[in-house]
């Protein structure tokens, strides 16, 4: 298997006032491509931060992050926002739709930051990336009239749509309650199965205990790696 | 993205508040709208001038008496200028070499038992020449590239000649309503009609005319009119000699500044006109020559310009404030729509570029609304201003372009600010 994620002695640093916070205090991994990942640790353990960086929404202070191949960590403001719009596919814990876009222009969205992509072929990818999630049938739905799980199979369609080399999760059933949380997971299950490389944050051990293995995070650093 | 895409979110974005949008453009509508209606008065004003001193050759100096209010009235500084000061010019002022008088008075005009009240005009032979001259007035369905000939000015018989001026003849000529109203359907011809207690025999009448200016037509009655040779509208319809109006036509028009002199030398003499005690001549006469005139619209014009740029100014100013305030608070509004734009890949090129053709449309939305009520308020501002407001045609991209302008300067710091966010933080944004 090839390695798509590899990071080396990242730190991350925050200047609060006159105190320095050391979020990341050096982390090290690989993630193999077609891995099913969970991070997990309690709140302040880094691991929002080492998301942000793995996610290219943010630079490290020092180490080195590659992504595919590519060394990302160093990247401008511009090249990191292709980066995410090519490489990597978000779902948040809250959803992050557009409230006034339906379903289907709310999973539009990143081929249109694409650039030069014919409308026809944005439409159809997206229609096709929300057959995936199930939602066909809802796509000229605004948010608003959707149920949550369904809002989280929108987000997830959008993270799909651009055919990402990595898909982050942060929390994806937080908002959910369980039973709609493991339809989630399921999901997420099926396209970890279909070869997507799959990274989701959780502090829940239950839905950790559905990834291949899981990374714990405490004060900064990766305390286990099973 | 695209600019079709980005200019359907821009779209969202106004229709999702469109009220607030709304009230956004008011300064911008009402900023529009004035510089729109200014600019329809300037141009009516200049038309008007045009029209007033069209005649006005660049051969010739008009000459008149110099009048001061006294008791709410106009009354001559000095001397009047005479009917014998205009003809005893061309004999006494080498540069010139024709003049033209005109008087105009009131009086009423009787036959039978019609009795009308009207202006009546005094004039030389040569009355319908300068009329043509004018292009104030014309036939009524001229055709515009034809120029009339005197001829085509006359329905019936003829106009006075100069021996008939010279001798004070008891003839006169009619406007065709003024025709009309003394004589119902009858032939006026070698009928008398009696001015003021005088007779007169009419030798002919005007034909139907109408004002050459479409924009001036409610203001004149060209039909209504009563021609008498001069020395006879004098003798007759005056207590007092009154003043004449004196065109003077110049031999050689390189030498305007010369006959300019020579005229002002000549009426000086004539009216005894002295140095008063700071040493310059109290004159009684007012020389105008078409220079005149075109410096005296020029500074008009300037001065007009400069009204017109400080109120653009300030009215884009106002609006683009109006539309700063309004895009800061969308920009806050939405900061969580920006991170989620950010986080799938939006470069701050493309954030900058939503907000911004936001601001423009919303600008841009207000500059055609103003430029609406510019053009349906123009009717308005011409009864304000006697009937002359005109339309400038290239007032409307000027405005327009002023709107856009004023979108694009006053969107451009919230449209950067929105850029600038940083995508975590807005991702976070409650």
């Amino acid at each position: 298997m090839t390695t798509l994620i590899n990071i080396h002695q990242l730190t991350k640093t925050y200047q609060m006032g006159d105190s320095t916070v050391h979020a990341l205090r050096g982390v090290s991994f690989t993630v193999a491509s077609g891995e099913f990942v969970a991070l997990m640790g309690p709140s302040g353990s880094g691991k929002s931060t080492l998301m942000h960086l793995l996610g290219c929404l943010d630079t490290p202070t020092n180490g080195r992050y590659e992504l595919a191949g590519q060394d990302v960590g160093r990247l401008s403001r511009r090249a990191r926002a292709r980066v995410r719009n090519e490489q990597i596919g978000f779902v948040f814990q809250t959803f992050n739709l557009l409230p006034r876009l339906s379903a289907l222009a709310n999973v539009m969205l990143p081929l249109q930051y694409r650039g030069r992509l014919a409308g026809s072929v944005v439409g159809k990818t997206a229609v096709s990336a929300l057959e995936q999630v199930g939602l066909a049938d809802r796509m000229h739905h605004k948010p608003t009239e959707l149920s949550g799980g369904q809002r989280q199979r929108v987000a997830i369609a959008r993270a799909l749509v651009t055919d990402p080399a990595l898909i982050l999760a942060d929390e994806p059933t937080g908002n959910l309650d369980s039973q709609t949380g493991q339809e989630i997971m399921a999901l997420l299950q099926q396209l970890h199965q279909n070869g997507r490389t799959i990274l989701l944050v959780t502090h829940d051990a239950d839905v950790a205990a559905q990834t291949q293995r899981v990374l714990r995070m405490h004060d900064g650093a990766v305390i286990s790696n099973q | 993205m695209t600019f079709f895409n980005t200019l359907r979110t821009a779209f969202n974005g106004i229709f999702s508040n469109l009220l607030r949008a709304g009230l956004t453009t008011l300064g911008i509508v009402i900023g529009v709208a004035s510089v729109i209606t200014m600019l329809a008065l300037g141009n009516g004003a200049r038309a008007a001038v045009d029209a007033n001193f069209r005649y006005l050759g660049s051969d010739v100096v008009q000459i008149g008496v110099k009048e001061k209010i006294d008791q709410g009235e106009f009354v001559p500084v000095g001397q009047i200028l005479s009917y014998e000061d205009g003809l005893e010019m061309p004999r006494q002022v080498a540069l010139v070499d024709q003049v033209i008088m005109s008087i105009a008075g009131e009086g009423k005009v009787r036959h039978g038992r019609n009795v009308v009240d009207m202006p009546l005009l005094g004039a030389t032979a040569d009355a319908l020449l300068t009329l043509i001259a004018r292009q104030e007035v014309q036939p009524v369905e001229w055709e515009l590239s034809k120029r009339p000939l005197p001829a085509d000015f006359l329905a019936q018989g003829r106009f006075f000649t100069p021996a008939e001026v010279i001798a004070g003849a008891d003839v006169c000529v009619l406007g065709h309503k003024t025709a009309r109203d003394l004589f119902g359907g009858d032939n006026p011809l070698d009928e008398l009609v009696w001015v003021n207690r005088r007779r007169c025999i009419v030798i002919g009448v005007l034909t139907e005319l109408e004002v050459t200016n479409p924009a001036l037509r409610n203001r004149t009655r060209p039909n209504e009119s009563f021609y008498l040779p001069i020395s006879t509208a004098i003798a007759n319809l005056f207590d007092r000699p009154p003043s004449v109006v004196v065109t003077a036509r110049v031999s050689d028009e390189a030498r305007m500044g010369e006959a300019r002199q020579q005229i002002i030398a000549y009426l000086r003499q004539r009216h005894g006109v002295e140095k008063d005690a700071t040493g310059v001549y109290a004159d009684d006469f007012e020389l105008t020559t078409r220079q005149d005139i075109l410096g005296a619209q020029q500074e008009a014009a300037r001065t007009f310009a400069f009204l017109l740029a400080a109120m653009a100014t300030v009215s884009l100013v106002v609006g683009g404030i109006g539309i700063m305030n309004v895009m800061l608070v969308s920009v806050t509004e939405r900061t969580r729509e920006i991170g989620v734009r950010l986080a799938v890949g939006a470069t701050q090129r493309d954030i900058v570029g939503q907000f911004l053709l936001e601001s423009v449309l919303i600008s841009a939305g207000g500059g055609l609304l103003g430029a609406a009520v510019g053009v349906l308020s123009i009717p308005l501002a011409a009864g304000l201003n006697r009937g002359v407001a005109l339309l400038s045609p290239q007032s409307i991209p000027l405005a327009l372009g002023v709107a856009l302008l004023t979108g694009l300067l006053f969107g451009l710091y919230p449209a950067l600010r929105a850029s600038r966010l940083d995508p975590i933080e807005a991702l976070r944004y409650e």
